[in-house]
């Protein structure tokens, strides 16, 4: 098919005048071509250069995805350093939804592997509607083994279901300190606001009482970040570097374990509270407010049932009895009206009044729990056997001014400014007080009520305890205190708290020693009303209270099982051994529990016996030790 | 000159490697095609060589013809790929006959060109043929539908329409046709999808999801790569698939985000040596046919290049045109190298019409 040569010699050559012309249009192809050159070059300097920074930093926006990771929380130890509180892994369900084919029928899957309603996993996700799809959503808390296992092995069944691993808080010792220890919860809105700048999210665990909430500063640790490269369909790459979080600090407290393990078994059953505290510090060993709250039941959300119940329990689980019960302190405001009759000079220890049973004043009789009567008491007896007649006399003689004074100098009345928050006051009632509160004047026969520790009075068990405390260690009022030291992830010491004095009774140790002998016969002679709180090697001195919840008149003649429940008396008991040196003041108060003597006192023996044998556990394994490296 | 396609195509295959990584054993069927079609091309070059290029004067409606019924056959027969056909399939290569159809277009036109050259000018008659060889292939691409392409066929028309003596009353008539064409193709030729992309060239930040996610996205993948680049097989851009058709229309991307300025400054660099060649090829013939023919074919390549280019910049709108020789695509490649074969050919027996 090769064309003859004739065809080559037909082809036209150019003529010789076209050529400038030819040239002068591939000159312009030329330039032409030149322009777009340039067009290009200008604007992959733009790009690349100019803005080639604000190009990147969009590259990587593409393509990392920031995703904060949940420091652990800080653990609560208890004095000796026995972790109480720490945090387990917990396994969550969550689904990212863009990475389901199908999300119908993933639904539809995971409502039987999970036994949950499908409503109830479509409520979940409506929740997160606003999200953006690949924010993973939460489905299900703290599966257990077997769920998780099965979901690891059908894996490819369930695109786009995924476990998240979160610590979420592990309560070692059951519902050990509750009140104090506080529960976690979801952030609210208010918190957000409150918190600008804490780098909080919607979503995250937030300290809503107790400790987690007031120590939420330490506690919470820092978050961290993950950086994943994702690839345009927001699947997973790889992980880049990233931050790890940092584990909060842990709380070192002044509660023993085996002290509070103790009175929390010892109060099972029963409403109330049971302070042990260090007399010589205000440092608090043993805090129950009975019953507990069952913390679990808080992590990830309560039920509203759940919530209901606690609200509903007549036994009131969700009041912090220790500093926010306020009851009529009954007979252990025998201290101050004694500490008041001897500081006025009313009266003596030999000074003797006679019991007969009751006292008349004015048109009314005033009963002593003795119907018999103790007949002529002195001081001590009376404070041994809470002769009430005894105390009416001194009250009467010191006035109701008086009483308040020697009332607020051991505490009464005013927060101890203990750590927690919403401490409750009480009330110590003077003339002036009543006057304006309740625009009549004082009448002496309250004052009759109120030497008894009835009538106005109200205190909270924690401020008989510092009031123990003080009488026990010779008129020192310290401040109470739960939290020993602050304690970073590497073990430093950041934050030690000392003990610190509220006030200091002086020229009193005279007058606070008689009482002390008191209350030492109160629990070991054998009339004394605190003898169930008798130990056989240690001296315990206290004093029992009953405070009348409503006029015992109207039930006088009914039997003590009969009255109903929130009519019975409280009962309360508070004492330190030992009485001859004393390092630990142990106040009980049991709700409704009727005498003192019987409901409150056997609980106090069982904490005192605790703390003895525990220590003297201790000196001997300090003796073995001291023997062993003699050796 | 060979030497510079080489190296383009050297670079083309390094990026197309890069492209269709995807960690650990790449998926190198690609890479493997790509360089099947290089080698083919080559060889196609090699017997071009062979001929005299002249003798595409008498063949030349034959394969204007046989390029008709092969575009119409894609349009019956063909492929469907995304809502579009564009493809025949041959059994070891599916066919894009958009491509050799373009050359087939610079050779008719420089065949009628030349022979109707009186050396005083055309007249707004004589141009009817061409016109009508243009729009005859404009209007089967555009069915198929393929926008971008068809407008390339316009492109290179009014290229050697230009290129060739006009009297200025035929350039008057044409550019006024042409302003009262462009409106009324707005109106009833374009489908939504074309006016969309359209649109969205002009504000391409509205709607970054859709239409101008490409462009976006594209733009930020040859930004990010800055003067020297994220690395070889290190562009997150392309390897993490936000950026679409990496591997075709937007290879140029990738080697910009990988190579950054200094790598897109040499590529460029090389490239326009190999289109200024071509110009110079051009100018070097002495026969008619051999200018017209050199030239429609540096025109063929040089807006293929330059609206690609200006397209990845996030200059034009997402059109569906290769990098002739950077792209990854047999049908380009092929037609591309048979092109660059016929430079080489008019370059070669430039002087042998004296001889004759």
């Amino acid at each position: 098919m090769q064309p003859s040569k004739q065809f080559y010699t037909s082809i036209k050559i150019i003529d010789a005048d076209e050529v400038p012309q030819l040239k002068k249009r591939t000159d312009i192809a030329t330039f032409v071509i030149i322009f777009f050159i340039v067009v290009i070059l200008t604007r992959l300097w733009f790009l690349q250069i100019h803005n080639g920074n604000n190009y990147r930093e969009k590259a990587d926006n593409n393509r990392v995805r920031m995703l904060d990771v949940i420091a652990p929380r800080g653990n609560i130890l208890d004095s000796k350093g026995r972790t109480i509180l720490t945090n387990r892994p917990s396994f969550n369900i969550v689904w990212v939804k863009e990475d389901s084919p199908d999300p119908d029928e993933i639904i539809k899957k995971l409502s039987i592997i999970l036994d949950e309603e499908i409503a109830e996993l479509l409520k979940r996700v409506r929740e997160a509607a606003d999200n953006p799809r690949h924010i993973p959503i939460l489905l299900k808390e703290d599966i257990d083994w077997k769920t998780l296992v099965y979901i690891e092995n059908n894996h490819y069944d369930l695109p786009g279901i995924r476990i998240e691993v979160l610590p979420i808080r592990e309560y070692l010792y059951g519902d050990f300190g509750s009140h104090m220890i506080g529960y976690l919860g979801e952030i609210n809105q208010e918190e957000l606001v409150g918190r600008k700048g804490e780098n909080y999210q919607g979503g995250d665990q937030i300290g809503k009482n107790g400790f987690e909430k007031i120590y939420e500063e330490e506690l919470r640790g820092e978050k961290g970040i993950s950086y994943m490269e994702v690839d345009a369909r927001g699947f997973e790459q790889r992980q880049l570097k990233g931050r790890e979080p940092l584990p909060g600090n842990d709380l070192q407290l002044t509660v023993d374990l085996d002290l509070q393990l103790e009175a929390e078994k010892a109060m099972e059953g029963m409403a109330g509270a049971v302070i042990a505290m260090d007399v010589n510090s205000g440092r608090i060993l043993a805090f129950v407010s009975s019953p507990p709250v069952h913390l679990e039941d808080f992590v990830g959300g309560i039920s509203t049932k759940k919530w209901q119940e606690l609200l509903n329990n007549m036994k009131r689980p969700l009041v912090p009895k220790t500093i926010q019960g306020q009851y009529p302190p009954g007979s252990t405001y025998k201290i101050v009206t004694a500490l008041a009759g001897l500081a006025k000079k009313v009266i003596t220890p030999n000074t003797i009044f006679y019991c007969s049973g009751s006292m008349v004043y004015g048109n009314r009789r005033y009963g002593c729990w003795k119907q018999g009567g103790h007949g002529a008491v002195s001081l001590h007896r009376a404070l041994a056997e809470s002769c009430d007649v005894y105390f009416y006399q001194v009250g009467l003689k010191v006035g109701v001014d008086g009483l308040a004074e020697y009332a607020k100098s051991l505490g009464l009345g005013t927060r101890t400014g203990i750590e927690l928050e919403y401490e409750k006051s009480g009330l110590i009632p003077t003339a002036a007080w009543k006057k304006q509160a309740k625009g009549v004047p004082w009448q002496e026969g309250e004052t009759l009520s109120i030497a008894i520790g009835q009538g106005f009075n109200l205190v909270t068990p924690l401020q008989i305890c510092q009031m123990t405390s003080a009488l026990a260690n010779g008129g020192m009022l310290y401040k109470p205190f739960l939290v020993e030291k602050i304690i970073d992830p590497e073990g430093q010491v950041i934050k030690e708290f000392e003990p610190t004095v509220t006030l200091e009774l002086l020229g009193m140790d005279n007058y606070l020693e008689l009482i002390r002998d008191g209350l030492i016969d109160a629990v070991n002679d054998r009339h004394g009303t605190g003898t169930a709180a008798r130990l056989k090697d240690i001296t315990v001195a206290g004093k029992t209270g009953t405070a009348q919840v409503v006029t015992m008149e109207t039930f006088k003649a009914v039997d003590e099982e009969d009255v109903a429940y929130q009519h019975r008396d409280h009962a309360w008991f508070t004492s330190f051994a030992p009485a001859e040196k004393p390092e630990i003041a142990v106040t009980v108060m049991v709700e409704h529990g009727g005498h003192g003597g019987s409901a409150a006192a056997p609980v106090a023996k069982k904490i005192l016996e605790r703390y003895f044998a525990v220590k003297s556990d201790v000196n001997s394994a300090k003796s073995v030790e001291k023997q062993a490296s003699l050796r | 000159m060979l030497a510079a396609v080489l190296l383009i195509a050297a670079m083309g295959l390094i990026n197309l490697y890069s492209a269709t990584y995807a960690g650990g054993d790449a998926s190198t069927t690609a890479f493997f095609r790509q360089l099947y079609f290089f080698v083919a091309g080559f060889s196609f070059i090699v017997i071009i060589h062979l001929f005299d290029y002249r003798i595409l004067l008498t063949w030349n409606y034959p394969l204007y013809i046989i390029t008709v019924c092969v575009l119409l056959g894609a349009l019956l027969f063909g492929g469907s790929i995304a809502g579009t056909q564009r493809w025949i399939n041959l059994g070891f290569f599916r066919l894009q006959p958009s491509e050799p159809a373009k050359l087939m277009l610079v050779i008719s036109l420089a065949s009628y060109y030349y022979r109707k050259d009186t050396g005083r000018g055309f007249t707004i008659k004589d141009l009817g043929v061409p016109i009508l060889l243009t729009g005859v292939l404009f209007v089967l691409i555009l069915k198929q539908p393929d926008l971008g392409t068809a407008l390339m066929f316009a492109g290179i028309f009014i290229s050697m329409t230009l290129f060739v003596k006009l009297k200025w009353s035929t350039v008057w008539i044409i550019f006024g046709a042409c302003s009262a064409a462009i409106p009324m193709g707005w109106k009833f030729f374009l489908k939504p999808y074309q006016k969309q992309r359209i649109l969205t060239f002009l504000n391409p930040e509205s709607d970054p999801n859709n239409s101008g996610y490409h462009i976006m996205q594209s733009k930020i993948a040859v930004g990010s790569g800055l003067k020297f680049g994220k690395g070889y097989l290190k562009g997150t851009q392309g390897h993490l698939h936000f950026l679409p058709e990496r591997h075709t229309d937007f290879a140029f991307s990738v080697w910009a985000e990988e190579w950054g300025f200094a790598g897109a400054l040499v590529f460029l660099a090389v490239y326009f040596f190999m289109i200024l060649w071509g110009l110079n090829v051009c100018m070097a013939s002495r026969d008619k046919f051999g200018v017209l023919l050199a030239f429609g074919i540096v025109s063929l390549i040089f807006w293929q290049a330059v609206i690609n280019l200006l397209m990845v910049m996030g200059f034009l709108p997402v059109v569906g045109i290769p990098l002739p020789l950077f792209s990854y695509g047999g049908s380009s490649l092929m037609t591309t190298l048979i092109g660059i074969g016929l430079l080489m050919n008019i370059r070669m027996r430039r002087y042998q019409v004296r001889k004759a």
